[in-house]
């Protein structure tokens, strides 16, 4: 059987490097993937107001934890833009972008996952 | 002051991709065992020639809605489990590579009575090369219809990727191809 | 600060936001689909080839060169034309010295760099695949949007302009490998250069100079008739190894005089091959999001010529180019569909010759062409100027796409 694909890339012809997140060493690297937890870095009412609706939706909804996904589609706006407003605030260290679970090495995390779902 | 949170209890977030073609079973997988209604990020993206249920706006411009499922699972007290159902095109790689950039593995759902719809994804994950993923037939009507073997023969698929059947509506099966996911993952590690 | 959002993180998209950054000014936003790392270490894209002109101008805007030919060692001086004859030598065979030095660096490279350092001189980096929806609320947010997004699904927002697209359908199939142990050709073995080899009814094989993540190179790029014995590099989809020698095979049928040279080749890494195909294309400048709000194509976007004369990369300087100048003369007036026009009008202005060249380029050559390529083997300053056009393509209005201008030229180079 053969398949054609539109991309024609090639295959890889060897594990080049081992799988989990690509971890980024500079901004040009920083990807905040769907599963990226945000969170708000103290709360201030007072700082809402200086802000756009669209950035302060996100500063709220940050006091707990948010994935990129859940802020997207708690706040009806597409994921693009919400990368866009994290940064934004990120940068005047209005909320933070918790680490990929991934900073764990693979074996302890794999491992993690693993006992978790035998205890669901 | 609400809540604030200290860089040492920070939580923590890990994802697993569910791919494959439109109405294999992917959001309902999700569902199966997501502690929070399944949820959907929606976006149009434009098309040049028109399929039958597209919108359309402004210039006469045809887009079609692209949609990424997700669920999640609490895995401890420090980490959460997502999981992200691919959209049903497979022609917008890009959005592919936008969710599978960082995941911990992945699962290509199929179904026996149309497999071909599902070699693009099986492509796009071995062509990848750097997220274990393991493919999963989902059992539309509670039994089997090939061989595995057949299956497997048919999907074209190396040796080394399991293949396994589940019943996406029920919780056990869709908890026990996540554990076999997570298991080959952690058999692929270089061991020492 | 006026906010600008740059959608691709491509040649045009990344020399026109470091040009806004240097000018000061603007907030300006880069949003690439794909992490610098990323970019660096995936497939080839393009063979990238760069003349004087156009490397100029990118410098100006970067401010900066990073690839200087002494300080990279990379550097093309010429460029030559072959077409087969009778035997296994070819009939015409010659090659041209540009007046300035040509550059191929590997978009990897080059693309990853300039990322990071747009991020390090304050830049904002987004990585994000940018949708419709996106780029709809994000109009909202930014002064202006500009979609650099080269060929990707995202550009079918903007309307094909059928009066300035002729072709409906991919013109030639591409196939790409960068490789390394290449010699020089025996003919010039000092003289660095692109060697273009004409195969009548087959396609074209171009050899191209370069420089990779690993070093100097040479890529071997087939341009293949559709459905002619090139047209075949889909055999060999999945597979590198496969793909370079199916490429040697091919020289060493249709461009056997190339053969030897390349017989050594080897990729220069497991993302050194590319194959595919599309439709040149010119589309309207300006995309209507479904909220009214509008969008600014640049480069590949709104004129995607076929590969054929090298001229896409060059084009997107260009565009580039000429985005900035528009940009920073227009102060602080809004970015209205009249300067969207305006701009891309002074644009098309410019490369609505490379658009006429490469189309013709594209079919058979006409009789006047054929003479101009005999000729300029017996005639240097003949094989200079089809060189040197490569770098500004306004001189080919002059000459080779004019058969009357093309004579008279011939007539007054014979008679010297
Ligand atoms: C085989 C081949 C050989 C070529 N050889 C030459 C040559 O020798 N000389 C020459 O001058 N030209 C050549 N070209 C053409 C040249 O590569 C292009 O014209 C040039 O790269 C166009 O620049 P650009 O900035 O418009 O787009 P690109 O360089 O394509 O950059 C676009 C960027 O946008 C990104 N993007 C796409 N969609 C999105 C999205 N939705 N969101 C965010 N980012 C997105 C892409 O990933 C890419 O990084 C060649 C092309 C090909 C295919
Ligand atoms: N009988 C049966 N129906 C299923 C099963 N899995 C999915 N379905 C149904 O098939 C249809 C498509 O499933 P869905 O999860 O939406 O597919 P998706 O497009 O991959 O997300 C829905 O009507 C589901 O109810 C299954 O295992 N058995
Ligand atoms: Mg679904």
């Amino acid at each position: 059987m053969t398949r054609t694909y539109a991309l024609h890339a090639p295959r890889r012809p060897s594990r080049v490097r081992p799988y989990g997140i690509t971890r980024g060493r500079t901004a040009a690297d920083r990807f905040l993937g769907v599963e990226r937890l945000i969170s708000t870095v103290e709360f201030d009412p007072q700082r809402v107001l200086g802000m756009l609706p669209e950035t302060a939706a996100v500063y709220e909804a940050c006091r707990y934890p948010r994935t990129i996904a859940e802020l997207a589609t708690g706040l009806a706006l597409p994921l693009g833009v919400i990368r866009v407003l994290v940064g934004d605030l990120a940068a005047v260290g209005r909320v933070r972008i918790h680490p990929p679970a991934a900073d764990i090495p693979d074996r302890h995390l794999l491992e993690r996952v693993l006992r978790g779902l035998d205890n669901l | 002051m609400a809540s604030t949170i200290s860089d040492a209890s920070l939580a923590l977030s890990a994802k697993i991709v569910i791919a494959g073609a439109f109405g294999v079973g992917k959001t309902t997988f999700v569902a199966a065992i997501s502690e929070i209604p399944v949820a959907s990020t929606e976006a149009l993206m434009p098309v040049a020639a028109a399929p039958a249920d597209d919108v359309s706006f402004a210039r006469g411009k045809t887009t079609t809605t692209v949609a990424m499922d997700f669920g999640r699972i609490a895995v401890d007290d420090g980490l959460t489990l997502y999981l992200f159902g691919t959209p049903g095109q497979d022609r917008f790689w890009f959005l592919w590579d936008d969710l599978a950039r960082g995941a911990l593995a992945a699962i290509v759902l199929v179904d026996t009575r149309n497999l071909a719809a599902s070699w693009p994804a099986i492509a796009y994950f071995e062509r990848r090369g750097d997220i274990p993923f393991t493919v999963v037939v989902n059992l539309f009507d509670g039994q089997l219809t090939h061989e595995l073997a057949e299956v497997r023969d048919a999907l074209d698929l190396s040796p080394g990727i399991p293949l396994t059947t589940a019943d996406a509506r029920d919780r056990r099966d869709v908890r026990e191809a996540l554990r076999a996911l997570i298991r080959h993952a952690l058999n692929l590690l270089p061991s020492h | 600060m006026r906010k600008i959002l740059i959608v691709g993180a491509g040649q045009a998209g990344l020399q026109l936001a470091h040009g806004l950054l240097l000018a000061g000014g603007y907030e300006v936003t880069v949003m690439s689909q794909r992490p610098a790392s990323e970019i660096r270490h995936g497939r080839v894209t393009s063979t990238q080839c760069m003349f004087g002109a156009a490397l100029e101008m990118e410098r100006r805007a970067l401010g900066v060169d990073l690839w200087s030919a002494a300080g990279s060692g990379h550097r093309i001086d010429g460029l030559g034309v072959s077409v087969p004859g009778p035997d296994a030598a070819p009939a015409i065979n010659w090659l041209g010295q540009l007046s300035q030095y040509a550059q191929s660096v590997d978009q990897r490279l080059k693309m990853a760099a300039w990322l990071e350092l747009f991020a390090e001189r304050g830049g904002t980096v987004v990585i994000n695949a940018a949708t419709v929806s996106d780029l709809d609320h994000l109009a909202a947010l930014y002064d202006l949007v500009i979609v650099a997004a080269g060929k990707g699904d995202i550009v079918e927002l903007f309307d094909r302009d059928a009066e300035r697209s002729p072709y409906s359908a991919p013109q030639r199939s591409l196939a790409v490998a960068y490789v390394h142990a290449v010699r020089p050709r025996e003919e010039h073995p000092d003289t660095s250069a692109v060697r273009f080899n004409l195969i009548p009814t087959v396609g074209e094989l171009i050899v191209i100079p370069a420089l990779t993540t690993s070093g100097t190179c040479d890529i071997l790029f087939w341009e293949g008739i559709p459905g002619g014995p090139i047209d075949t590099f889909d055999q060999v989809a999945d597979d590198p190894a496969a793909h370079l020698a199916h490429t040697l095979e091919l020289i060493r049928r249709f461009a056997p005089w190339e053969y030897e040279r390349c017989a050594e080749a080897e990729l220069t890494d497991p993302g050194a091959t590319l194959a595919g195909r599309y439709a040149p294309v010119v589309r309207h400048p300006i995309a209507a999001l479904p909220s009214g709000r509008l969008a600014l194509g640049i480069a590949d976007v709104v004129v995607a010529n076929d590969p054929i004369t090298g001229q896409g990369s060059n084009n997107a300087s260009r565009a580039a180019d000429t985005y900035l100048a528009a940009i920073l003369a227009h102060g602080d007036r809004p970015y209205d569909q009249a300067f969207m026009q305006a701009t891309f009008d002074s644009y098309w202005a410019r490369v609505a010759v490379c658009t006429a060249w490469t189309n013709a380029m594209l079919a058979p050559p006409p009789p006047h062409v054929l003479d101009i390529l005999g000729a300029a083997g017996q005639h240097q300053d003949v094989a200079d100027r089809f060189a040197n056009g490569f770098s500004a393509p306004d001189d080919f209005a002059d000459w080779l796409l004019d058969p009357i201008k093309a004579s008279t030229y011939l007539a007054a180079v014979t008679a010297r």
